[in-house]
């Protein structure tokens, strides 16, 4: 008996401390790596699951390969499981070194002090700025200060289905050029076949919950926006937003050009599916509409009555606050090494995006026809809530709801954009 | 432990407290695993949670003392309001709901009929089921455009142009009958063995007397389900007031908020908008709600417990 209750003791405290070697384990992934010797080791999050996720895999094995110094050990998931384990892995000290995010993001970490400022990773002995699109690079500003370095750029663009404009009758060569032919179009591109009242075809994909931003677009075409440019006045209120959506959702309730409810990926889906004619979405879809079959053209949104914009969007990488020293050089090494004119060549070959340079010549970018084209008009693009501080609460907590109430006919317009502007206000008066 | 070493010197004769404790250590050790992986995953967790409630805390800077600050601004929450509301309303649905469709499968697959262990198997298998896979499979069920069920729900005349989930009066009923799909099949077994232990003399009693089959269940079945059912009626509130794996899936708590159940708020509180102590406080207010109405039931069961 003795023998057995001590063996148990020496079992127990055995697991014990098993148990709190791996807990403490776990902590010490953020210290410094790669003291003397052995190449400085980087880990890098993203979530470039799409069809996108082989140029980011290829860029990067490049890279390893390309010198000995540093090593990026890479983990690609899904956006949301990303954003659900960031916090809380670099909170515990288990996160990455870099993470690579929607700029409109960055802020809410930055306020929070996750990342650091990379203002002195620019400049003509790092990455140099005057090369780069001047608008990514502004994108990732937060109070003054640069958190981030550009790893991709684009503008939406709006795609429409050639074969579905034949059927229509409209020419398959000419989209709308502005808001009277784009709901024109889309009423006549809309069909309910078998009458019951659901169409079968719609004119337009739009989402209003969960997507890269497509509604502002409309907002800002009108003269209005969800905020103000600087990020400080909240403009939902705005009688120019305001009409801006009663005109919109007019032609969603009344003549059904679009579905109510549709999330980014519902949207995309419904034009890769044929039962969209058209939509205004970035290059990542370009791959999955040829897979479909389908005959598409890209070009410019049409304009709207006060201004010719869509939206620029960009990703960017940023920098855990606790990589210092040899890690922050290796970091910058990395960066300039994406920004480079090759990998921005093979980049946009690759993925179809635009590359994040200005200086690289038509011959250099032939490789994908996409990749000139949503490069076009980056000075008409605009970016969504660009620096203010809670992105989350003001698009998904409060935007985004109020124009699915509008939407789906629960209280008027004026009524609940008003007590959304007010509430938005709030969260950007809180954040000063 | 160390003290109970010297009893273990194998004395012929015991005596029965020493016995006693003997019995009473053996059952400690026995359950300290158990124990060791409740307070370590469970019991830690929440009470720090609980401290965190009182804290203003957003994981990098460090927590900040603010009292009731948390608390006193929940009830003045509007979308604390709602989550609740939505929360109570799931709860009050699927719970019934979910018990009184049990009982009547198990008192239909309790009797000898044609594919009884098929039909059986087949309400059970959702349990086993990740609650989190069937939702995707619910939610290409319910497409508007591509959707098997709305399909067959069109041929017969039901056509919801947003489809289920992007509706905002549609979307709680598609969610709950999912909640109620995926467990309904755990009840029911419960119930099953609860029939099963119930002697048949009685019926045989009953049956001599003439008792037909509505007053045989009233009379014996159903006062002698009490426990089972105290216990289903229990299990089903407290897992339907923790509402959130397919809603998470399904809806994400939209569209505007119309499914947001608490633990959804939780969830959305703390990792999207990073109010982790805030969140903290409504689970905690969650916590606090559960003990009550389990007490209540508790209470109300309690009072009607039969045995003969």
């Amino acid at each position: 008996m003795r023998l057995r209750s001590r063996t148990w003791l020496v079992t127990m405290t055995a697991a014990i401390a098993l148990m709190s070697t791996a807990c403490a384990g776990q902590g010490q992934g953020g210290g410094d790596a790669g003291g003397s010797g052995g190449p400085v080791t980087l880990k890098f999050w993203n979530g470039f699951t799409g069809p996108d996720r082989a140029a980011v895999e290829g860029i990067v094995s490049k890279f390893n390969s390309s010198q000995d110094k540093v090593k990026i050990e890479m983990e690609i998931m899904p956006w949301d499981v990303f954003f659900d384990k960031l916090l809380p892995s670099l909170g515990s000290g288990t996160g990455p070194d870099i993470a690579a995010m929607d700029t409109a993001q960055i802020p809410q970490y930055a306020a929070r002090n996750v990342f650091q400022p990379l203002d002195d990773l620019y400049g003509p002995q790092g990455i140099d700025e005057n090369v780069l699109v001047r608008s990514a690079v502004d994108a990732t500003v937060f109070k003054g200060k640069r958190y981030g370095v550009p790893m991709n750029f684009t503008t939406l663009k709006l795609y429409w289905n050639k074969d579905m404009f034949r059927e229509a009758g409209l020419d398959p060569d000419k989209p709308p050029a502005d808001w009277d032919e784009f709901g024109d179009y889309a009423r006549k591109l809309t069909k309910d076949t078998d009458g019951d009242g659901k169409p079968e075809q719609y004119g337009l994909a739009i989402a209003d919950h969960a997507t890269i931003a497509m509604w502002p677009i409309l907002f800002w075409q009108n003269g209005g926006g969800v905020v103000s440019e600087d990020g400080r006045t909240a403009m939902l209120d705005d009688p120019a937003t305001i009409e801006a959506a009663r005109h919109w959702a007019g032609l969603i309730t009344k003549d059904k050009i679009a579905p109510v409810g549709l999330s980014g990926a519902d949207a995309d889906k419904l034009f890769q599916s044929k039962k969209a004619a058209m939509e205004i979405v970035g290059p990542w879809m370009t791959t999955g509409f040829e897979q479909a079959g389908i005959d598409f053209g890209i070009a410019m949104p049409p304009a709207g009555p006060k201004a010719r914009v869509t939206l620029g969007t960009s990703v960017a990488f940023t920098l855990s606050s606790r990589a210092t020293g040899q890690k922050k050089q290796a970091a910058r090494d990395f960066f300039a090494y994406w920004n480079s004119k090759e990998s921005q060549a093979y980049w946009s070959a690759n993925s179809g995006f635009p590359p994040n340079r200005t200086d690289l010549t038509a011959d250099e970018l032939k490789g994908n026809p996409y990749s000139a084209l949503f490069g076009q008009d980056a000075d008409k693009s605009r970016f969504y809530l660009a620096g203010v501080q809670e992105f989350q609460k003001v698009n998904e907590t409060l935007f985004e709801p109020a124009l699915q109430r509008v939407l789906n006919g629960k209280g008027d317009i004026e009524q609940v954009f008003g007590q959304a502007d007010k509430e938005i206000q709030a969260v950007l008066d809180n954040a000063q | 432990m160390t003290t109970s070493v010297p009893a273990a010197g194998g004395a012929p004769r015991r005596r029965p407290g020493s016995a006693g404790r003997r019995q009473a250590r053996a059952a400690w050790l026995f359950m300290l695993p158990t124990m060791a992986v409740l307070g370590v995953f469970v019991v830690w967790p929440m009470l720090q949670a609980l401290y965190l409630s009182f804290t203003d805390y957003e994981v990098f800077t460090p927590a900040r003392w603010i009292g009731l600050e948390n608390y006193r601004a929940l009830l003045s929450d509007p979308a604390f309001g709602n989550a609740l509301v939505n929360t109570l309303y799931y709860a009050a649905v699927t719970t019934p709901v979910s018990v009184a469709l049990a009982l009547g499968l198990a008192l239909l697959l309790n009797r000898r009929m044609p594919l009884r262990g098929f039909v059986r198997t087949a309400v059970f298998v959702p349990v086993v089921i990740s609650l989190a896979v069937v939702a995707i499979a619910w939610s290409f069920l319910l497409d508007p455009n591509i959707g098997l069920l709305s399909h067959w729900l069109s041929q017969i005349g039901i056509v919801s142009e947003q489809g289920w989930l992007r509706d905002p009066s549609l979307a709680m009923p598609a969610v709950m009958i999912v909640g109620i799909w995926k467990n309904v099949g755990f009840y029911m077994v419960m119930y099953l063995a609860g029939l099963q232990s119930i002697p048949t003399a009685l019926y045989e009693a009953a049956r001599v007397d003439g008792a037909g089959p509505w007053p045989r269940f009233r009379r014996i079945t159903w006062p002698l389900l009490a426990n089972q059912t105290m216990l289903i009626v229990i299990l089903a509130a407290i897992a339907t007031l923790q509402a959130f794996d397919q809603i998470f899936v399904m809806t994400h708590g939209g569209p505007f908020f119309r499914t947001e159940t608490l633990v959804m708020m939780t969830y959305r509180i703390g990792f999207k908008e990073f109010q982790f102590g805030y969140a903290a406080a409504i689970s905690w207010a969650l916590v606090l709600l559960i003990f009550v109405l389990s007490m209540l039931q508790v209470a109300y069961f309690r009072k009607r417990s039969v045995t003969y």
